[in-house]
């Protein structure tokens, strides 16, 4: 049975995150996202793996609000004077975006929670730093974890 | 006795701030006492979450390391992370916020090590809750 989402527009973030905790199940995912970051060239690969909940509200639409405001929150956070955010009113008065598939939702994902320098113009670096796969493409050991590096005749 | 059925308890002077009554004469205020993001994940194999609240993802980021984002931010980079670790062969492990440096409002690196060789470790079961004011 699916759920209707109430109009959330202006609702404070947290509270529809309590809504969408008590009434939509979690969505476990097997895609990964791997990525190494430019800044840090002798660090490992990384891997992000999705929150079942926050991906259940994406699925969902209507409870998040759209990456912009995220770009937003983090340009006021890098300033040198920064101390409190001041804008964190987009976060609950910006209209929430709609559902997603499972695939937007990672792309969405890869704008909020990876680094703007490691997907930023992706296309033109001279390097593979940013791959989607699946969890059954990992290594399912991490003997060697630290020596992780993103294949590049796979990318 | 009495029961208290409601959906919303908001304070009258400031809405967003209710007092408890404690110990003796004391208050205890309710929101600066709720966790505002937790998570519960497996760092043992290809990391994989259990459940949480308020995270949108975790990042596997070294042997030992991992970092948890938020849906809801922080509002400023002074909130208070705690956390604990199970799992074989760990001696009893450890779990800490990393360096302040790599701290912001939508995220923190946590470090996960070996109870008493400090080494890290990559434990089954990581749990980690946050208390702080929100964006």
């Amino acid at each position: 049975m699916t759920i209707e989402t109430p109009e959330f527009q202006g609702t404070h973030l947290w509270n529809r995150l309590h809504w969408a905790k008590d009434n939509l199940d979690g969505v476990q995912t097997d895609y990964r996202v791997v990525w190494e970051d430019p800044e840090e060239p002798d660090a490992p690969a990384k891997v992000t793996v999705p929150d079942p909940n926050w991906l259940a509200c994406a699925l969902q639409g209507g409870i998040l609000p759209p990456v912009e405001v995220y770009w937003a929150l983090a340009e006021d956070e890098a300033k040198p004077d920064f101390k409190k955010h001041t804008r964190g009113y987009l976060l609950h008065n910006t209209k929430p975006v709609d559902k997603m598939t499972e695939e937007q939702a990672i792309e969405y994902l890869i704008m909020k929670d990876i680094p703007q320098r490691v997907w930023r113009n992706y296309e033109k670096a001279n390097r593979k730093r940013l791959v989607i796969c699946k969890k059954q493409n990992l290594p399912s050991h991490r003997t060697w974890r630290n020596a992780w590096k993103i294949n590049q005749e796979v990318a | 006795m009495s029961t208290l059925v409601i959906n919303t308890i908001q304070g009258k002077t400031t809405a967003g701030s209710v007092n408890v009554r404690g110990e003796g004469s004391n208050n205890t205020n309710l929101q600066q006492g709720l966790c505002k993001q937790w998570c519960d994940w497996d760092t043992s194999g290809t990391i994989a979450i259990r459940d949480s609240f308020n995270t949108s993802s975790v990042v596997d980021h070294a042997s030992g390391y991992s970092k948890n984002l938020y849906t809801n931010n922080f509002s400023t980079q002074n909130y208070v992370g705690s956390g604990s670790a199970t799992g074989l062969n760990y001696g009893s492990p450890a779990v800490m916020s990393n360096a302040r440096a790599t701290k912001l409002t939508s995220e923190v690196l946590i470090r996960h090590f070996h109870g008493t060789s400090n080494g890290v470790v990559n434990p089954d079961d990581v749990m980690f809750t946050q208390h702080g004011d929100l964006a």
